[in-house]
Formats: structure tokens, sequence, C-alpha cells
């Protein structure tokens, strides 16, 4: 009899494209929800880095995708260094993450070096976390509590290459208002970007 | 027994003439230089005219390496629909201190046939946001509109010939 043998290919065919399905991705993190926890290696070499550790000391932590050759990101990288260092003394912690394929560790660390970032600079092999947090360019910027509620996403303001005429100042805005203990003025914004080179 | 013998038919010359024409048409036109595009004018100025035809908006910069990579892969795309179904505008967003010229060089150098403006906006969110609510501003990015002027396909990133043909061929064929 045919109809059987037919049924339970079927069936098997179900099954076994059932079990090779890829998984959907976590969908990114809202404001207002907890944040993907990860740990990556620093771009520079030595001990991982976990958001656990960088959270359970610090006011806010600022999670920045960054990369080295895009313009977009380019821009900002003086103003990131100088906010970086502003802001630790405030007790807000900023770390980037370089999730592009094109970007190999060793570039991205004399990148960060060139441009004197004092926070922990990690690299995202295989575009993982970068995929936790629905990241899809360059720069990116979140923004968590230290419970890990995400507070903040998007720019850090409106003008990658203008920094002298800022009139949206817009992470700097969060920011203050965190330290200052009230909402988040705006807490999802957008700018222009490169989109990150996935694998 | 021999072919038609295409000179010995004028009506047929003139046909055939008139069918090439029209297949290449979706890339015949010349590249113009550049116009600068404010986001109030975006509907106006670069989709309204094309209701009746499928519409390709691709948004680009000179500086972006895979909008530079897949710019002879929509040429390629575009030229197998004939005019009368698809129309490709380009939107830079090169600063508008080199845009001016450095997008008309490049679009020149790589035979690029489309008709490109540059966006000219204070606040990037303002143009995102007119253009399509759901863009998170990353470049490249495409945008297929339907013959009715909606929003029939939006590609992010890197595209190939294949993923823009077979975008431009779904919203052609829908009804």
């Amino acid at each position: 009899m045919k109809t059987p043998r037919l049924a339970l290919a079927l069936l098997g065919t179900t099954l076994a494209l059932a079990c090779t399905a890829p998984a959907e991705p976590p969908a990114a993190p809202k404001i207002g929800a907890v944040a993907p926890d990860f740990t990556l290696p620093p771009a520079a070499g030595g001990e991982a880095v976990a958001l656990k550790d960088l959270l359970g000391k610090s006011k806010a932590v600022v999670v920045i995708f960054d990369a080295t050759k895009c313009p977009y990101a380019k821009g900002y990288k003086e103003r990131v260094a100088a906010m970086g260092k502003e802001y630790a003394a405030k007790g807000i912690t900023f770390v980037t993450i370089n999730s592009n394929k094109t970007e190999p560790a060793a570039e991205v660390a004399d990148d960060a070096k060139k441009h004197g970032f004092a926070f922990p600079v990690l690299k995202d092999e295989g575009n993982r976390v970068a995929d936790l947090y629905g990241a899809q360019k360059t720069p990116e910027i979140y923004v968590l509590d230290p419970k890990g509620t995400l507070l903040y996403r998007g720019r850090i303001d409106e003008t990658h290459d203008d920094p002298k005429n800022v009139k949206s100042p817009d992470l700097i805005n969060a920011l203050e208002a965190i330290l200052a203990g009230k909402p988040v003025p705006a807490a999802e914004t957008k700018a222009f970007g490169c989109t990150i080179k996935r694998v | 027994m021999a072919g038609p013998n295409v000179s010995a038919n004028p009506r047929s010359a003139a046909a055939a003439v008139l069918a090439a024409a029209l297949l290449v048409g979706a890339v015949s036109a010349s590249a113009e230089p550049v116009k600068h595009l404010l986001p109030r004018d975006y509907a106006a100025r670069v989709v309204a005219g094309k209701k009746g035809r499928v519409l390709v908006v691709n948004f680009w910069a000179t500086w972006c390496e895979p909008c530079r990579e897949e710019m002879p892969d929509l040429v390629a795309a575009a030229r197998k629909f004939p005019s009368r179904d698809l129309a490709v505008t380009l939107v830079s967003l090169d600063s508008q201190k080199t845009g001016p010229t450095q997008v008309p060089k490049f679009l020149k150098e790589q035979k690029v046939p489309f008709v490109c403006w540059l966006a000219k906006s204070r606040d990037p969110q303002d143009f995102i946001d007119t253009v399509d609510r759901t863009w998170d501003g990353s470049l490249p990015y495409t945008l297929i509109y339907g013959r009715d002027g909606k929003i029939a396909a939006r590609l992010s990133g890197l595209q190939t010939e294949a993923s823009f043909t077979e975008a431009i061929r779904r919203a052609v064929g829908a009804k």
C-alpha cells in the first residue's frame, strides 16, 4: 500500500525539516526591557569582559557598536573618547563592540589606541552580540542601567561631521537624565550609519 | 527556406527597434547632475511621479563600500525590465561638501544611468522617518514601491543582482 508509505515519508520529511530549521534569533531588546548579557574578548587580547561585571560597578553602561572604517563611526571617535573619560568620572562606563567581519581584532585595537579610547573595546566575532541586540549599523548606541534595562537606543547626536554645531546631543541628554534620576527625554533616536558587515 | 529578411520589411524593422528601446528603457536615461532633496520633497519629487510603474529607490553614498559594490548589480537587474514597468532613482547620503563632485564622478565612472538626488537634512532622523519609519538609517538601503506608490519591499544591506531582480520581479508581477 502506497498511501501509508507516502504519509510516513511526508511525516519524516516534516520532522527532519523541523529539527534542522534554524532557530529564530532573539528579538532585539525594547526600551524598558532587560538587554542580553554578553561576554566578549578585548580586541587587544586579554581576559574577556562580561557585561554583568560592568553593570555591577556602574551607574549605567553605554554600549556602542562601532567600526574602524565607517565614516559615520569615524566622525564620532573624538567625541566618544572624550565622553568616555568625562562620564567615567561620573560612574558611567563606556564599552565599544566591533562586530564587522571585515575588521580584524588587531585593526580594532589599533584604532582604539589611536583615538585614545580609555574603556573596554571588544571584538564580536561572528556578530553574535550584534544579533542579540538587533544592531544593524555603526555607530549604534545602547544605554543600560545597573540592572541591564535598556534606557536609550540610537545615536550620539544628529551630526557626525560637524561636532561644533551639535543641536541635538541625544546621548548626553540621556546620560544626564540618568544621572539626575529622571526619565530619558528621547529614548529612541535615529541617524545614518554603515550596515554591520555580518558573517 | 530562408528566414525573414528584416531589412526587406520596414514595419518589422521599426518594431524591432522599438522593442529594443523599450527593453533597455529602464536604464536608457543618462545620469543627470545631482540635485538636493529635502525631506519634505521626497514624496512629491521622488515617488509621486512614478505611480503606475514599479519604483526602486536606492539610498547610498560614495564612501559606503557595499553601496558601491552593489551598484553594478542594481544596473544589471534594472536592465531586465522595460521602462514602462520600472523606474530607478538613487538618493545619495554623501555630505553637502563633497557630494556635488563625488557623486556625479562615481556615477559617470561606473556608467550608472539613474537619476540621483543628494539628501539634504539638518537632522538625519527627519529624513529617515520621512522616507520610511521602519528604516533605522543603515546603508545601503533599497525601497521598492509598487505600481500603487506604496512600499512593496525593503532591502537592507548589500544586495546582489539576483536579489534585486527577484524583488523587482515580484513587484512588477504583483496585481
